[in-house]
């Protein structure tokens, strides 16, 4: 690991002369983008840079990530674990996901925006795993609620509240805030320069406090389905039974299908379409308050 | 709070419920899907009639709430014809069997069709006579056991939608009742069609072919029709033969969905009964 001089939580009066960038985020929130407006800066103050990124999933909701390094003379291009000075998460969890990425002394800029990851829908239903809550955090986290800080600048492209995180960043760094202006005139699409420059002010400015609740109710793919089975009609044939493709459905000791399992139940309807006897009905419970019932009291 | 249940259940006769196929009958599963299709384009069938004949499927007529004809062996479309020229203004639906269709309603099928009237025909054909006992029927493939073929079938079977397309049906489809959203599409379609319009659907008798035949209960009837299912092409595939009897012995492969399709004046345009050649 190259030697550094400064504190990186030190303010800008320190002058680093190496240092590694993670930023890390969801395919489509612009993480590609943040990390070349970083790179801008730190070429254009005469550092060598090296960026490289992993975007399998890019506008897909999948992990992006992306390293940034400079210095005098920088050869690795990826970041060790435990060696970055800062972590710029636009996602909650992708924040945390990438913290093995953060020195002792790093400091991780996660916004409290929340995707639901694909993996958290390995139970066809979405939003009933557990989401890392953001009271927790660990040491060495800024959570900051970006559309809050950005307020208006994020209200017709809710991407620009991220450029919230870059301010972040910027406060703790030696360069001038019109580099960064430059930086992100040339990378951002034209229309949104001004919201962008907005959002990265307000994040500049801002002073984080305690770490911030999260503001967003879990993102339910589908709400529960409900089975009902009108069990007088049911003639015991077995094929909703053999036809499910997530074990919801068993006969019982009279050969009548009783709906076992509806905690697994996707609504996916092939046990109604296929009922020959007409018993089976499928009917799903209304978006806003599985949402509301998901998210609990808060 | 949860939303209305689907709505086809408001067409069925409730009080005639649970109707009296076996457990595992694929006719069940054909009608709950003809239900849906009604249930979205109808609030009610006033102006939806169905004819029958004899037979399993015909009975399933009996639990529409609707204007139900339940007719004598294989004359469903002579009635529904009679019924189609004195009220134009009804869609009617003939539901029918193989058996009632092909064999004893062979002939009323191919003229039926040869006049273009403006019918909806939905044959279902589980390749046997179900409801009397399990005999041969014209669709029985080759090599099968029925009651009356205790050695195994040695007649051919119609192909009962190239049989109708020749015959000049103007719209001819087949579908499976493993696969009810292709069968609900060739329905709908067939709906609209002017014109005769015939939808073939293959589906299945667990009692009297399943269990003579040893293939199972009525769900590996069902699932051996999907891992069977072919392209969807408007090419018509010939049967191959299930003799000598096989060790496992399926339904063979045929072609679904639209098979054909063509326009021309239908009997009631003809006679002027509704308004002039479109």
């Amino acid at each position: 690991m190259s030697a550094r001089t400064a504190e990186p939580t030190s303010e800008k009066e320190a002058s680093p002369v190496s240092g590694n960038i993670v930023v890390a985020g969801v395919g489509g929130q612009g993480v590609i983008m943040a990390s070349n407006v970083i790179a801008q800066v730190l070429l254009d103050a005469g550092f060598d840079v090296k960026k490289s990124e992993v975007h399998g999933m890019s506008q897909r909701g999948g992990t992006v990530v992306s390293h940034v390094r400079f210095g005098h003379d920088v050869h690795s291009v990826t970041v060790e674990p435990g060696t970055a000075d800062w972590v710029v998460a636009f996602e909650w969890e992708e924040g945390l996901r990438a913290l093995p990425y953060l020195a002792d002394e790093g400091v991780a800029f996660v916004s409290t925006e929340r995707r639901l990851p694909p993996a958290s829908m390995s139970d066809h239903r979405g939003g009933a795993l557990a989401y890392p809550a953001a009271d927790a955090s660990p040491r060495g986290v800024v959570a900051i609620d970006t559309a809050a800080v950005a307020g208006d600048a994020a209200a017709t492209r809710a991407a620009v509240a991220q450029t919230v995180l870059l301010g972040a960043v910027a406060a703790r760094l030696p360069f001038p805030a019109e580099a960064w202006h430059t930086a992100i005139r040339s990378w951002v699409p034209p229309k949104t320069v001004e919201e962008n420059i907005t959002a990265f002010e307000r994040g500049r400015a801002h002073k984080p406090a305690s770490p911030t609740r999260l503001r967003q109710a879990p993102v339910v793919a589908r709400p529960p389905a409900l089975v009902s089975i009108e069990a007088a009609w049911c003639k015991g044939c077995n094929i909703c039974v053999a036809v499910c493709p997530e074990r919801c459905l068993e006969l019982d000791r009279f050969d009548v299908a009783v709906f076992a399992h509806p905690e697994r139940c996707t609504g996916c309807q092939l046990c109604s379409w296929l009922c020959p006897d007409l018993a089976i009905d499928v009917s799903y419970q209304a978006q806003e308050e599985h949402v509301h019932a998901a998210a609990g009291p808060r | 709070m949860i939303e209305a249940a689907p709505t086809e259940k408001r067409l069925l006769r409730l009080d005639m419920m649970p109707h009296m196929l076996c457990p595992g009958c694929g006719h069940g599963i054909v009608f709950d899907a003809m239900l849906r299709v009604l249930a979205r384009r109808y609030e009610t069938l006033d102006g939806v009639a169905f004819v029958a004949g004899i037979g399993c499927s015909s009975r399933v007529v009996g639990y529409v709430d609707s204007a139900t004809m339940h007719t004598t062996h294989g004359r469903p479309l002579t009635f529904a014809t009679g019924l189609k020229l004195a009220r134009p203004d009804l869609k009617v639906i003939v539901v029918t069997g193989d058996g009632d269709g092909l064999s004893i309603g062979g002939n009323h099928l191919i003229h039926a069709a040869r006049r273009n009237i403006d019918l909806t025909c939905v044959l279902f054909n589980n390749e046997i006579y179900g409801m009397t006992g399990g005999q041969l029927a014209p669709t029985t493939v080759p090599g099968a056991f029925t009651s009356t073929s205790p050695e195994g079938n040695h007649e051919e079977p119609f192909d009962a939608a190239r049989l109708v397309e020749a015959a000049g049906a103007t719209f001819v489809a087949r579908a499976q009742s493993f696969r009810t959203r292709l069968f609900e599409e060739v329905f709908a379609e067939a709906l609209d069609h002017p014109g005769f319009s015939f939808v073939e659907v293959l589906t299945d008798c667990t009692e009297y072919f399943g269990r003579t035949n040893h293939l199972g209960t009525g769900a590996d009837l069902l699932f051996a029709q999907g891992r069977e299912e072919p392209a969807v092409d408007a090419d018509l595939a010939t049967r191959p033969t299930l003799r000598p009897v096989p060790e496992k012995r399926t339904r063979p492969t045929l072609a679904t969905g639209v098979l054909h399709r063509s326009r021309r004046s239908t009997l009631e345009e003809a006679m002027g009964l509704v308004g002039g050649a479109r």
